[in-house]
């Protein structure tokens, strides 16, 4: 199997576990605005909190996708 | 080139003779492109977990910015005007936020956000309870909390303060 082969297996399962961050973001947001549109004061914080902590996991996969790609053009 | 049989630098290459002549002309190289496709979609996801990441942050702020608010008091008519057992509508803290005072059976002057917490319908007062007549929800008088029916969150109260015979709204507590 080539390294493109494999990155490309490789970028199929961090794109699927970035779509799942992605999709559980989607929805803290719509838990978010239905919490602040009803007055409820315990939900926005630690959905914007978790929404980060999403992001900076997602961020971790990508910077490991454009590190393999980086060290496959050398 | 023997091209009946097919050349070396043909079997090579992969080139299949039936491929009509587009393809021979833009060889498209299926495992490159899958490759750079998906480099591509985690860049765009990525892209996008951050929009919903700062979009989050933006309705916490949103939210914090509103609980911090500060009410202005406003008069929403006199004590003289809320006999026992009766109440008064007023609207508060914007002419879109309808409100419902209460003097109770003992005397006590109690007031909420008319909107029910269900489903935003009015309700009203009856028989010492709040009662919304659209799926038969109760909230008791005390702190407004939900006793019977769909609703299942507090109705906001509405801070009240006497001045003189004057009766002022002065700002909005919400419960969970």
């Amino acid at each position: 199997m080539s390294v493109q082969r494999q990155g490309t297996t490789l970028f199929t399962a961090i794109l699927v576990l970035v779509a799942t961050g992605v999709v559980v973001q989607l929805w803290l947001l719509t838990v978010s605005m239905e919490a602040v549109a009803r007055h409820d004061a315990h939900t926005a914080i630690p959905a914007a909190v978790s929404s980060t902590v999403l992001f900076a996991i997602n961020m971790g996969l990508l910077r490991y996708v454009l590190r393999f790609d980086r060290s496959l053009r050398r | 080139m023997n091209e009946e049989s097919g050349c070396e630098s043909c079997k090579k290459c992969g080139e299949n003779k039936a491929d009509p002549q587009w393809k021979k002309d833009f060889p498209i190289e299926w495992e490159g492109d899958h490759y750079v496709s998906r480099r591509e979609m985690v860049k765009f996801l990525t892209l996008g977990s951050a929009i919903l990441a700062a979009a989050n942050w933006l309705v916490a702020w949103i939210w914090h910015r509103r609980r911090n608010g500060t009410f202005q008091a406003q008069m929403i008519g006199s004590v003289a005007d809320l006999e026992r057992n009766k109440s008064i509508l007023f609207r508060y803290p914007t002419e879109k936020d309808p409100c419902i005072a209460v003097c109770t059976p003992t005397g006590e002057l109690v007031a909420y956000s008319q909107v029910c917490t269900h489903l935003s319908c009015a309700v009203i007062y009856k028989e010492e309870e709040l009662f919304c007549p659209c799926h038969n929800g109760v909230f008791e008088l005390k702190a407004g909390r939900p006793t019977a029916g769909p609703p299942t969150r507090s109705l906001p109260r509405i801070v009240l303060e006497k001045r003189g015979d004057q009766l002022f709204a002065t700002g909005v507590e919400v419960t969970a």
